[in-house]
């Protein structure tokens, strides 16, 4: 896995997060609990001198784990944030998984018509997914969700996606970071990470959704140094233990399309 | 690593993503379920293996066989990473086309040898509008070469054929190399053919390793610092980006333009921290001695000796992707401004770089032209100073195109 400069990318994220709440009036954040937009809540502090100035999104479908839940407890505490519980329903869906799929993004829906948000950062990677890799730093989505993937605006230079006319726009700050980069950067900055990130008779989890729909991996690491280890000679995907990418890209297209994050 | 950032360039079907899907493959820098997974959805189109599919993950690109929007394939490379941005080859996806290659300072323009192919308007087009966007690098791969029977003389046509326009554009000689290969068969790529053994030079990722260079930040030049605004809720720190030059604690040789202000530098803050100085590509935030007048967003912190004379007149090179309509802006130093008027002084066709007979700038080709906007702005040339000498052209809010100042 290839190991990027860190200071090259924190300085690009500390510049996409100052200029979406240069750009946008309303801006809030999703927090899964997880390592990367957990990550980005540090360089959130660092661009902003200590504090997050937005509010982080925890879309809730009542069955994370138990671990996720007391991080969140502590980590919300610890920082200081303006945390944002948004419950969402479990229930069949034909695309994605009962828990995880299309639910979520309707969640999401309620809470950001509720709070008026204009801009939404989330915290995916190019590296993750061939479908995630196809999106800009700012990335209008319509008042549906609906991401217009064939019509993208132009983004070059600095110049990023102004508002969107209906709806609002994602901001991606981690884009440019490899799952190792976000690794090697916990440890230089000591972020705190959600435990079950680390091995526990043999299995850790590598990439985390809710109790339903993800497995660990097989793994000894027990620390972030031995994470940054593994992960220089790792042959496995990052998502391998997420089952609702499993199908084929193009489940993941159709999901993102309506909203997914 | 340092990452080195690669553009493709070339007309559509000329294979590029096949080019990075085979370059990935080769040197084992992606994963087996992406292969795996682009090998189970050519069977299920009934297709042959096509590498193209590591990189283009829609689901209407691969039925369609096109490339629509930009993604990023990294390869590490002895003790740099190139990272290749992917761009479309049609005409009416150039706008991403732009947004991918505006990242890259290295293009890797593919042509292909085969018969009925060859060089096409979109092979030039391409090279002009990296040639715009500052890349001054340049490895042309002429591909397909077993299509033509591996011959030394159909490659030789490629290059005579290209080389009097790339020269004409503006790369110089030595920033030029071209290479024969087979990206579908993966032959001249890592090392050499040995089909093609009249070829005497470096293998594909080779030759792009000396081609390339690292990119650098100018730390010596002038002070330029591109205000984004003032920090969230302190009305007290102001930040941007300093792009150009190094700024020091206690500096008070400075100025705001267009407010043309003196002010000193109290303080620095870069990622967090407190620092004494700053140096080119670092995002700041600033504590002045003074309140700023007016608006801090599109205004810029310069050495006060060496600034630019803000100006309500430009002279720019543009390139267009559409028609330009009656009222348009453009986009500068991260702020919208109205375009009062502009006088076209010599139109350009992009495939040939020369003055053209046309009396209107047409999408996909380029003018000379002078611009006026309502009010003044801190501009400089974009050979001097690039992030201050670029613009996004957009009309009725729609992209149109990108001008560089002269």
């Amino acid at each position: 896995m290839i190991e990027q400069n860190l200071k090259t990318l924190e300085e690009k994220s500390i510049y996409i997060l100052r200029e979406a709440k240069q750009k946008f009036s309303n801006v809030a954040a999703l927090w899964s609990m997880g390592k990367d937009s957990t990550t980005m809540l540090a360089l959130a502090r660092k661009a902003f001198l200590g504090k997050v100035p937005f509010p982080v999104i925890h879309i809730d479908n009542r069955i994370d784990f138990p671990e996720t839940y007391a991080f969140r407890e502590y980590l919300s505490k610890k920082w200081n944030l303006d945390l944002i519980v948004a419950y969402s329903e479990i229930k069949p869906d034909p695309i994605g998984s009962a828990c995880c799929g299309r639910n979520k993004p309707e969640a999401l829906k309620k809470v950001m018509k509720e709070y008026n948000f204009d801009a939404l950062i989330v915290s995916i990677r190019r590296d993750e997914h061939g479908i995630r890799s196809k999106e800009r730093y700012m990335s209008p989505r319509d008042e549906k969700f609906r991401w217009d993937y064939k019509n993208q605006p132009a983004e070059l230079w600095d110049d990023y996606a102004s508002k969107a006319t209906k709806g609002h726009v994602r901001i991606h700050p981690l884009l440019d970071w490899n799952e190792i980069d976000i690794w090697r950067y916990i440890q230089q900055e000591k972020v705190p990470v959600n435990p079950l990130y680390f091995s526990r008779n043999g299995f850790r989890y590598r990439s985390l959704g809710c109790t339903h729909c993800t497995v660990p991996v097989k793994s000894d690491a027990k620390s972030v140094k031995d994470i940054v280890k593994e992960l220089k000679i790792t042959k496995t995907e990052e998502r391998s233990g997420r089952s609702m990418d499993k199908e084929n890209e193009y489940v993941m297209q159709r999901l993102r399309s309506l909203g997914y994050m | 690593m340092i990452v080195r950032n690669i553009t493709m360039l070339g007309h559509k079907d000329h294979g590029k993503s096949t080019l990075i899907g085979s370059m990935l493959m080769l040197t084992n820098s992606v994963t087996k379920a992406r292969i795996r997974e682009a090998k189970v959805y050519s069977k299920k189109l009934h297709k042959s293996f096509e590498p193209a599919f590591i990189l283009d993950s829609f689901h209407e690109e691969r039925t369609g066989g096109l490339t629509i929007d930009i993604t990023r394939a990294e390869i590490p490379y002895r003790d740099v990473a190139f990272s290749f941005i992917d761009v479309p080859g049609h005409e009416e996806l150039i706008k991403n086309m732009i947004s991918g290659a505006s990242y890259a300072s290295t293009a890797l323009l593919l042509v292909s040898a085969k018969k009925d192919e060859g060089i096409r308007d979109q092979t030039k087009r391409h090279l002009y509008i990296a040639r715009m966007l500052g890349i001054r690098n340049l490895v042309v791969a002429v591909n397909k070469m077993d299509t033509v029977r591996y011959k030394e003389a159909r490659f030789s046509e490629m290059r005579d054929g290209l080389l009097p326009f790339i020269n004409k554009i503006g790369f110089g000689e030595d920033a030029v190399k071209f290479v024969p290969i087979s990206a579908y068969r993966g032959e001249g790529i890592v090392s050499k053919s040995g089909n093609m053994k009249w070829y005497k030079g470096e293998p594909l990722i080779e030759t792009l390793y000396a081609m390339s260079a690292d990119e650098s930040n100018d730390s010596s030049g002038p002070v330029r610092v591109i205000l984004q605004g003032f920090l969230d809720g302190k009305k007290d720190l102001i930040v941007g980006k300093l792009v150009r030059g190094t700024l020091r604690e206690g500096e008070n040789d400075i100025c705001t333009i267009p407010q043309n202000e003196r002010i000193k530098i109290k303080g620095i803050i870069v990622n967090g921290k407190r620092v004494k100085k700053a140096v080119a590509g670092e995002p700041v935030a600033l504590q002045l001695d003074k309140k700023i007048s007016g608006e801090a967003r599109g205004s810029i912190i310069c050495g006060f000796l060496y600034c630019p004379i803000p100006k309500s007149t430009i002279t720019a090179r543009i390139f267009l992707t559409e028609m330009l309509g009656k009222d348009f802006s453009i986009k500068f130093n991260g702020i919208d401004l109205p375009v009062k008027s502009i006088k076209v002084n010599r139109y350009i066709d992009t495939t040939t770089g020369e003055a053209s007979s046309k009396k209107a700038i047409e999408p996909l080709n380029a003018a000379d032209a002078t611009i006026s906007l309502e009010s003044k702005v801190p501009v400089e040339k974009f050979d001097e100073t690039r992030e201050l000498g670029r613009f996004v052209l957009y009309s009725r809010g729609k992209f149109a195109g990108i001008g560089t100042v002269l």
